[in-house]
């Protein structure tokens, strides 16, 4: 058996193996994904939306590498830390679990409600913020932290680069009765081959708006 | 390009390609229903940006790639919890047990799941997406070279594993 007719076998014992998804399901789910992305755009007030597409050179000098590190814990996909002056600075990877986020803000005490974009709480009802105020109760700020690669397929770098939002929260600010509403995704795009490197793009988007507290919603 | 007209493009796309896309995500991860899962995701973006993805020269190795990259992220999930093995470090037995409910005969799941991640993925693209050497190398951002090197490593250990089985079905 020469090499031809031995991928031509391997290839052909993979004929039973058929997709059991049929193409309106994915059409469906598709449809969805977009009027997602569009939600910043339909939202008005609520939805003061924080798009960002980030391309960064996977294969850092190692200098940048060694002049970066982090401790293991920051790797949790959030993490919440109330600081001196109040504040409440929440460092979102991926928000892979809303439910634990929003139980984190709640016990800082901000009444919260976080979900999956798409998924927001039908209970809760939108307070009008001006930008500025949603700006002061919930500012954003973006970093890019050198994370370290963690597993198989071992086609990645020694080190890539996530896009992490930042966001302080000032309770202080919230206007009696209210709370904060967050609804995020974060996706890490295929590697795009340009420059003479690997570039990661990571996709992140978040929501930010105020609601009216109530147990439904906020806890 | 109207919307109906983009649906149908992205429909016949889906229609000559998910199944082998689908094979070849299988032959990276060895688990038929995390690759569907993986695939469908990957499908369920590309319909999502299917203005951009239907102009890639290699549509289908872009759904593969996203594929596979969803893996990692499911990876990392997994990670935190429960330690698991590399999917390219399972031994035989394991491996054949994990495609007992598949269709594809158990003995070349093992054999492919005995591979390096790297190979694999390089089998993947070559044999299931038919992606040529040049094409491969961008997607997995490897050089030329190191594809040929790995297909020709994958098939030789492919041949060394496979062969004395299939010369023992032969009747003497």
């Amino acid at each position: 058996m020469n090499d031809e007719e031995l991928t031509t076998m391997v290839r052909e014992s993979f004929a039973g193996v058929r997709t059991t998804t049929p193409a309106e399901q994915i059409v469906s789910r598709g449809r969805t994904a977009r009027a997602r992305r569009r939600i910043p755009a339909l939202a008005g007030a609520l939805a003061v939306a924080a798009a960002v597409a980030l391309a960064v050179t996977s294969l850092l000098p190692g200098t940048h590498q060694a002049a970066s590190p982090r401790p293991a814990a920051q790797l949790a996909a959030w993490t919440v830390t109330r600081q001196a002056d109040g504040t409440i600075r929440v460092t979102i990877r991926e928000l892979r679990n809303p439910a634990g986020l929003q139980g984190k803000l709640r016990a800082d005490g901000v009444p919260a409600s976080v979900t999956l974009i798409g998924h927001q709480n039908p209970s809760c009802q939108r307070y009008p913020a001006s930008p500025g105020l949603l700006q002061r109760v919930i500012a954003r700020t973006f970093e890019v932290l050198p994370t370290p690669h963690q597993g198989p397929p071992a086609n990645m770098p020694d080190r890539a680069l996530s896009l992490v939002l930042v966001m302080l929260i000032d309770p202080s600010a919230l206007p009696s009765g209210t709370g904060v509403q967050l609804a995020t995704t974060f996706t890490l795009l295929p590697p795009v081959v340009a420059n003479g490197g690997v570039e990661n793009v990571a996709h992140g988007l978040v929501e930010r708006g105020l609601v009216y507290a109530s147990a439904q919603c906020t806890g | 390009m109207g919307v109906r007209t983009q649906r149908l493009d992205f429909a016949e796309f889906y229609r000559r390609s998910a199944d082998n896309c689908l094979r070849a995500v299988l032959v990276s991860v060895g688990d038929r229903d995390m690759a569907q899962d993986l695939v469908d995701e990957a499908f369920t973006r590309a319909f999502a940006s299917w203005r951009t993805v239907g102009r890639h020269p290699a549509p289908s190795a872009w759904v593969v790639r996203t594929a596979l990259n969803a893996n990692i992220s499911w990876w990392r999930r997994r990670r935190r919890e429960v330690p698991v093995p590399d999917p390219g470090m399972v031994a035989g037995p394991a491996a054949a047990g994990a495609a007992a409910d598949s269709p594809v005969d158990p003995t070349i799941m093992a054999a492919l799941m005995r591979l390096p991640t790297r190979q694999r993925q390089v089998v993947a693209l070559r044999l299931f997406l038919d992606l040529d050497t040049a094409r491969t190398a961008e997607v997995l951002g490897i050089a030329p070279s190191t594809v040929k090197a790995h297909l020709a490593r994958a098939i030789a250990s492919l041949r060394d594993d496979l062969m004395p089985e299939r010369q023992q079905e032969i009747p003497s």
